[in-house]
């Protein structure tokens, strides 16, 4: 455990010393994952597909604002949707401009909820998502993670279809609205996942406040069993042919990942490095503000194995003798 | 010869990080009285709930577009319009309800966190007059 602590001390002053470089290495990084992704889930636009486009996009996200993440990779889903037919792009089109009009414009910080989930779910570790937004979000954060399994069952959807949309002819237009639109609101699975992401999200929001010892992990375990349990019985009942396996290790794995997030983030300040700038009638101030970091290196114990014996424990010793010798006397 | 004042460019430096990271939004929500700020919001809100019913009403009527078009001169326009009149006011009236929460809490919210930074701006202006 000291270890453990020591490792998360050295990575918040890696951190905070090197916070310049690390946080567009993690806007490339996700970027570049998303993109990867719908390559290979649509990748129905062969110049889309070269990897040096989506390096040159990965790149280009890594120093835009973060929300433009979700702005390139959803302009590259929408041409690749475009290729396969117009009626989905319009489809999806329409989707994100309503998850836009409707909610992002509340809360434009949980845009990365919306990318992250499909990832999540490409990674077949789709529940790390709910537990972790109930641990660092608030139960606003329900909406976008449902927002991010709309999209994720859409792009699923579509994927899956492609030979049906292909197929349809050219005045088909109305049936191939009807697949997109039909794959997106009759689909059970998708709803009971959103149900159970939701009321995990409560749950662990709710619990990780409550004021007991250990909290969170409580939470965790809590959530986690509730996601289990909410999506079987939505599977008994709508027979969504969710895989219980599945579910079960994939929850599993996503509770341990959700504990190795708290680790890190629990009552963690990763204070930055700040260069701010200002004047007054006199001076223009720059100033470099860096916050004082105190790595603690464990202490070293010096454990005594050969104490020396002291006077009175050596006369304790000989009375003791001394009794026992009476005894079997 | 002017000194650098040790303290005042601590609070400033304070004060400057502030208004770059969290009190961004919060010094610009400040600037505005209530009624404004929520005022503007909501005609923003309206707008929006507009754009996305309008969206939805071109996505019920693509799906259905081959009934549609069959039935469009047996269609009872006014009662057509009658629904979506309602349908309308019904999105935007609960629409924008809701960003009226959010946004008199949002305000309410800048307003407190407001609090200290402009204690720290008086502070300021006496050390300046202290000089």
């Amino acid at each position: 455990m000291t270890n453990l602590l020591v490792l998360k001390e050295h990575l918040r002053s890696f951190y905070s010393k090197n916070e310049v470089y690390l946080i567009p290495l993690i806007k490339f990084l996700v970027a570049l994952i998303s993109l990867l992704l719908i390559n290979g889930k649509l990748g129905y636009m062969p110049q889309l597909n070269h990897i040096m486009v989506v390096l040159i996009l990965a790149l280009m996200c890594s120093f835009l604002p973060t929300n433009m993440i979700i702005v390139v990779s959803a302009l590259v889903t929408l041409l690749h949707l475009y290729k396969l037919s117009i009626e989905c792009a319009a489809v999806a089109g329409i989707l994100f401009l309503l998850l836009f009009l409707l909610y992002f414009r509340f809360s434009p910080r949980d845009t990365m909820v919306v990318i992250l989930t499909p990832i999540c779910f490409f990674l077949q570790i789709p529940y790390v998502i709910p537990l972790t937004m109930g641990l660092i979000g608030t139960p606003a954060s329900a909406v976008s993670v449902g927002s991010g399994v709309i999209v994720y069952y859409l792009l699923e959807h579509i994927g899956a279809g492609t030979n049906t949309l292909n197929s349809t002819e050219a005045d088909g237009t109305s049936q191939k609205f009807r697949y997109v639109i039909d794959g997106v609101i009759s689909n059970k699975a998708m709803l009971v996942t959103i149900a159970a992401f939701a009321v995990t999200i409560l749950l662990v929001y709710i619990v990780r406040r409550m004021s007991v010892d250990h909290s969170w992990r409580i939470a965790i375990i809590a959530g986690s069993i509730t996601n289990v349990i909410v999506l079987l019985v939505g599977d008994l009942i709508f027979d969504t042919k969710i895989s219980i396996l599945a579910t079960v290790i994939g929850t599993i794995a996503s509770a341990a990942i959700a504990m190795v997030i708290q680790f890190f983030m629990f009552n963690l300040d990763y204070s930055r490095t700040e260069t701010v700038q200002f004047e007054d009638d006199e001076y223009y101030y720059y100033v470099k503000a860096v916050p004082k970091i105190t790595v603690s290196t464990p202490e070293k114990k010096v454990k005594k194995i050969n104490p020396q014996r002291t006077e009175a424990a050596r006369e304790a010793r000989m009375s003791q003798n001394r009794t026992r010798q009476n005894r079997d006397y | 010869m002017l000194m650098l004042n040790e303290e005042r460019v601590i609070l400033m430096t304070r004060m400057a990080s502030y208004e770059e990271d969290e009190g961004k939004t919060n010094v610009s929500i400040g600037s505005y009285f209530r009624g404004d700020y929520i005022g503007l919001q909501l005609i923003k809100s309206i707008i929006s709930a507009t754009l996305a019913f309008v969206l939805m009403v071109v996505l019920v009527v693509t799906y259905d577009i081959g009934s549609f078009m069959q039935d469009i001169y047996k269609l009872d326009l006014i009662q057509i319009g009658r629904t979506l009149l309602i349908a309308y006011l019904a999105v935007v009236g609960v629409y924008t309800l809701i960003s009226y929460l959010v946004y008199s809490h949002r305000y309410n919210m800048a307003k407190k966190s407001l609090k200290c930074y402009y204690a720290n701006l008086k502070q300021l202006s006496t050390l300046y007059e202290e000089k």
